[in-house]
């Protein structure tokens, strides 16, 4: 059979280097352009031969690699990774169409660094050994970086190295939390092995509690700091806000640190030490986040800033459903994942066209600029509904389900996420007024409206959150087959 | 095939028709407005033949659900409730649409003004039909964002988005509650499942929550040292959601402001799609609310409240479509009561409340367009310059005061002579007395009658200062066009004589809601768990109860009629700036105040967001503080500033070198 999953992975990262070599703008496009195609023709091949019904690693690929210290090449997908890698192939082509005409220097390297961090995102989703788990996860780091600090804003190299020490502490603590299991395993079967599923099964076999509950602790503060969530938010705003719109989408389709809630953190959630500590941990910091992104999105005058706190505040909801413990709840989050991937992607996009040609993204510097930019007006209007959570829209999909789900077991932080949803309408609602309507700032000079790829790109990812806002289940189907795998383990040992 | 089959399409063709119009309206005359036309003509002529049908055959109730994602649902309930809804509700869209052709005729976008009409009537129709709770907030949302579209229709005028952006967050509060009242209603249907729910059973369908209402009855949270059942709580959540919707006081400021769209969409929103669904909301889960200690109660009073409260604004204001907002405010308050005294009449509030929502839809329909009208022809909307407008406007005026008289609730008890308004205001101002009368509590009752004197008094206030005595300016003007009389002709006739025709079989078909082959509620058992005494309605009350809705009402002409016809007082005088009443009245309790300037700007945006500001900046600084402090402390470490990625690998694979080291440590010590 075809080793799809490593065309999928290698195919951009193989590009990438080519690109590097392009000597053209017109080139490097068509490269990225081709490669991204590819990946998203493999993955719709992938996704419809792909089983939801079952929870299991589907289009496994193993090979030894070292045995001595048992890693290996061992590639596979289930529902919680499929729709991640879905994702990030839809969302991808499209980027590349936006940029389409746009100038800047070395769009080679550009260009190279998107599929870079195309390849490096997906072999996340993909590895199913902790070696490649922890190579690919380091590695969408680095064209991020340089994304920043190359292409960036004004103050890209504060934000690059922000981000990037930032994260990469916390990926060093998560390190320390595999490296934990490795050895414990190690030494209780006598073999090693870096595979996932298995040292996810030997955890619940280590004696002793306090190991258990450091090694999760690890692992999650290294997952946290990532998706991020209050308190380890504060490198995002940064990195979102001084990065280019292609970079700042890229960060948006940067889903691993919530793919290893579901994936390594609920399935060792019910054999810790203390399973009732760790879920009020998660449901505090989810909920916490989701009202404190909200007011901090509030007081924003920059309107890109302004959503990279939005994303904080969407991005509680995946720990406040991942800690519900509710299948509803769960497959809600992550579906978050998926829905909130799609909304920020043309959320940064609309921030990008509006610098560009107002040569501002102050809210109260802008004002009137629906009548100068209708086609503009129209998709930001519906993704800002979809970003306040309209029904209709894939947001509230996640969000409702998230809600409810999660009351069964955590009323009181639901209520607080509750609490947040009328900040959240007015952030997004008082945005849209100042900047889009009223009477049109004459200051702002001439105005143009997205152009043709923009617009192509921008609507087609806005129709696809309308779709799936009526139709979830094309993904939600797979995640809800994981999730119940999930709950049932909790049940099993009565969490 | 029969038509129950084809309730889908209610919703489903002005839906289409919106998505059409939005992408085609511009190529096509009138901005495609036949579109919505054609749509909404076919979802009210099934309306019409699914209502016409259940009369005859009540058991024909149509419910047809279908899995939609986890174990939720979408589906079709048409039941007598739903049926008269869609019908009322079809129709009067229709007739706004026929009549804005003409109206919006000079206006440059209108295919995006009836593409979003469209979607507004899909959404309410969809309400009307949902057949669970979650897909009715779904489309109750979806009404929220068409509103907000349509308010902020000429978005360039600063005043229109404003207005837009106040109506969809005041709401959203609303909407909060009500969502939050899902989210228990699911959590405990889930519980009373034990969390394994069978295949098809789908648990927040109607029938579903109503068949578990003594389970969810019997769960009790603790409130602050108040045991409350979680009916109660879930109930006043909905009631929460309702206040907001359906402009009730506290959540009731969006309301007049929502006139800054085209007056066509007032229309809309204050007869047919928006303010009603709060109301329908309340009747459609009324079992729940009859199982409810005190929710019903807080239904009635809120609602007589509402009711005298925006009359007494409707008195002072000087714009047109001011007076009309109020009033439909205060009208909202009159159908909440309505299902409130459903604590003394049980199931029958349903009746008389949707009677009440449908007459008051019809001349309230009327109202707004005969203003529109008004405001076409002679462009402002300040009565202070208008007078005398019957002379030149005679169809206008004519239907405006059937309207007009309607509303006021002209009508002998007794007989069939009435306007609509008077057979459905009059059952929920006699049913407040026997609530009054049959548990001690008057006060709904008392509010609701002064309040029909308010009523009165700022209606023919508006009507002696429009239509009659000297022009006041020099206004010009002229008779609208018959695509506007026409519509408006329909909506008087209804107003004239929908109540008498059809009372006594509405309040016989509406109260089936909750007995049919989809629900079998047992009224007084719930109103023994909600703990209210059901009262008989023999109609004994005393003469002068049963015509004191008449007298005041007559009152209320005559007063209008000496004070602003005769001109016996010289109002100027009275209203000064410097009368504490009037200026409380006129600056609406300075309710703005307290909510915009106050609320939102001074606790919101500036406590807590800049609180949230100032706490975020502190994290940012204790990070950046660490940083520096590492990166000042290490001299090996000041590459870090180059930002060279060779210096990280390099520090990446030398710190995994050292956490092996130190992991083993760790391991040998626990």
């Amino acid at each position: 059979m075809l080793p799809i999953l490593s065309l999928i992975v290698l195919i951009p990262l193989l590009f990438a280097a080519l690109t590097l070599f392009t000597k053209t703008k017109e080139q490097a496009r068509v490269m990225a352009l081709v490669a991204t195609v590819a990946v998203l023709v493999l993955t719709l091949y992938m996704y419809i031969n792909f089983d939801s019904t079952i929870a299991d690693n589907q289009f496994e690929e193993i090979y030894q690699w070292v045995p001595s210290l048992g890693i290996n090449y061992h590639l596979g997908v289930d529902g919680i990774g499929m729709p991640l890698i879905l994702l990030n192939a839809i969302v991808l082509p499209f980027l590349i169409l936006f940029t389409w005409n746009d100038d800047r220097k070395a769009p080679n390297r550009f260009y190279a660094l998107i599929l870079a961090t195309e390849g490096a995102v997906i072999g996340v989703f993909a590895a199913l050994d902790f070696f490649l788990f922890y190579i690919f996860w380091e590695l969408t780091l680095i064209p991020l970086f340089f994304m920043v600090s190359i292409w960036g804003g004004p103050g890209k190299h504060h934000a690059a190295i922000k981000f990037f020490i930032y994260t990469h502490i916390a990926s060093l603590v998560m390190l320390l939390g595999i490296f934990g299991l490795y050895f414990s395993a190690w030494e209780m079967t006598g073999t090693p092995s870096l595979d996932i599923p298995a040292l996810l099964s030997q955890f619940q076999f280590i004696g002793s509690g306090v190991m258990k509950d450091l090694i999760f602790l690890a692992l999650l503060f290294g997952f946290i700091v990532k998706i991020p969530v209050f308190p380890f938010h504060s490198w995002q705003p940064d990195a979102y806000t001084e990065a280019p719109t292609a970079g700042s989408v890229l960060f948006v389709m940067l889903k691993i640190g919530g793919y290893g809630i579901f994936k390594v953190i609920l399935p060792l959630l019910p054999f810790t030490a203390s399973p009732n500590l760790m879920i009020t941990i998660m449901a505090a910091l989810g909920a916490v986040s989701i009202i404190y992104g909200a007011f901090l999105a509030l007081a924003q005058s920059d309107l890109k800033r302004m959503v990279a706190y939005s994303s904080v505040s969407h991005m509680g909801y995946v720990l406040l459903g991942a800690a519900g413990l509710v299948s509803l709840s769960v497959s809600g989050a992550m579906f978050q994942q998926f829905s909130h991937g799609l909304i920020m992607s043309i959320m940064f996009m609309a921030c990008g066209v509006i610098n560009t040609t107002a040569g501002t993204r102050i809210i109260n510097d802008l004002g009137g600029l629906a009548q100068k930019m209708p086609k503009l007006a129209v998709i930001m209007v519906l993704t800002f509904m979809a970003s306040l959570g309209l029904p209709g829209l894939s947001g509230f999909i996640a969000e409702v389900s998230v809600l409810a789900g999660s009351f069964v077991n955590l009323p009181s932080y639901v209520i607080i996420a509750l609490l947040a949803i009328v900040i959240t309408a007015a952030y997004h609602i008082w945005a849209l007024q100042r900047a889009m309507f009223g009477v049109f700032n004459e200051k702002l000079g001439t105005i143009v409206d997205i152009n043709g790829y923009q617009t192509l790109s921008m609507g087609i990812i806005a129709i696809l959150i309308v779709y799936f806002g009526w139709n979830p289940s094309p993904v939600l189907d797979m995640m809800l087959t994981n999730s119940e795998q999930i709950i049932s383990l909790m049940a099993v040992m009565g969490v | 095939m029969a038509i129950g089959d084809l309730a889908f399409l209610i919703p489903l063709l002005p839906a289409l028709a919106f998505v059409l119009t939005f992408f085609l309206g511009k190529k096509l005359p009138n901005g495609g407005a036949i579109i919505p036309i054609a749509a909404i003509t076919i979802s009210f002529v099934i309306s019409l033949l699914i209502t016409m049908n259940l009369l005859q055959n009540p058991e024909e109730v149509i419910n047809q659900s279908y899995s939609w994602f986890a174990i939720l649902n979408i589906g079709v309930l048409v039941d007598p409730l739903a049926a008269v809804m869609l019908t009322m509700v079809s129709l009067v869209s229709l007739l706004i649409h026929i009549y804005s052709v003409g109206y919006m005729s000079h206006d440059r976008s209108q295919s995006r003004y009836f593409a979003e009409t469209a979607l507004f009537t899909a959404s309410m129709l969809g309400l009307a039909l949902s057949d669970n709770i979650l897909q009715l907030f779904i489309c109750w949302e979806l009404v929220g964002v068409c509103s907000y579209l349509l308010i902020g229709f000429w978005y360039e005028k600063p005043s229109a988005s404003s207005a837009a952006k106040k109506a969809f967050l005041t709401t959203r509060v609303g909407d909060v509650m009500f969502l939050a009242g899902i989210v228990i209603l699911f959590s405990d249907l889930f519980r009373i499942f034990n969390g394994t729910i069978p295949d098809g059973v789908y648990i927040l369908r109607f029938d579903e929550i109503f068949t578990h209402i003594p389970e969810i009855a019997a769960m009790n949270a603790n409130i602050l040292g108040m045991e409350v059942s979680h009916i109660t709580i879930i109930t006043l959540l909905f009631f929460g959601g309702a206040i907001g919707k359906s402009g009730q006081f506290p959540l009731h400021v969006w309301l007049p402001d929502a006139m800054e769209g085209p007056t066509t969409v007032s229309a809309l929103i204050h007869a047919a799609t928006m303010v009603t669904a709060g109301v329908y909301l309340v009747a459609r889960t009324f079992p729940m609310f009859m199982a409810a200690p005190s929710s019903l109660l807080v239904v009635a009073y809120l609602g007589a409240f509402t009711a005298i409260f925006a009359a007494t604004m409707g008195i002072v204001m000087n714009d047109l479509k001011r007076v009309l907002a109020y009033s439909t405010i205060s009208q909202l308050g009159y159908m909440m009561l309505g299902l409130g005294v459903g604590a003394a009449i049980g199931a029958e509030a349903v009746g008389i409340s949707i009677f009440h929502l449908i007459n008051h839809a019809f001349f309230k329909a009327l109202l707004f367009l005969c203003a529109g009208s008004v405001i076409h022809a002679v462009g402002t909307h300040d009565m202070r310059q208008l007078g005398g407008v019957a002379k030149v406007m005679p169809i206008t005026a004519v239907t405006m005061i059937i309207a007009a008289f309607s509303l006021a609730g002209f009508g002998i008890p007794d007989t069939i002579f009435g306007f609509s308004g008077f057979f459905s205001k009059d059952p929920i101002i006699e049913s407040a007395y026997l609530f009054g009368s049959s548990s001690g509590m008057w006060i709904p009752y008392l509010l609701s009658i002064t309040a029909a004197l308010l009523t009165s008094l700022y209606i023919f206030r508006l009507v002696f200062m429009t239509f009659f005595g000297k022009p006041r300016t020099d206004y010009g003007g002229h008779e609208s066009p018959a695509s506007m009389t026409v519509p408006l002709s329909i909506l008087a006739l209804l107003a004239l004589v929908a109540g008498a025709l059809t009372r006594t079989t509405f309040y016989e078909f509406v109260s089936e809601t909750f007995v049919n082959d989809f629900v079998q509620m047992d009224i007084p058992a719930l109103a023994d768990i909600g703990g209210y005494h059901l009262a008989s309605h023999a109609g004994h009350e005393p003469m002068l109860i049963l015509w004191m809705p008449l007298i005041v009402a007559v009152a209320g002409l005559l007063v209008s009629y000496l004070i602003y016809g005769l001109k016996v007082v010289n109002m100027d005088s009275l209203v000064s700036r410097n009368n504490p009443v009037y200026k409380l009245l006129y600056n609406r309790y300075y309710q703005n105040a307290i909510y915009t300037d106050f609320l939102s700007v001074k606790v919101i945006y500036e406590g807590f967001a800049f609180a949230g500001h100032a706490i975020d900046r502190g994290f940012d600084w204790t990070v950046n503080w660490i940083s520096d402090l590492m990166i000042e402390s290490g001299e090996a470490l000041r590459q870090f500033q180059t930002g060279v990625i060779q210096t990280y690998a390099t520090a990446v694979i030398a710190g995994v070198g050292l956490l092996i080291v130190l992991i083993k440590v760790v391991m040998e010590v626990i």
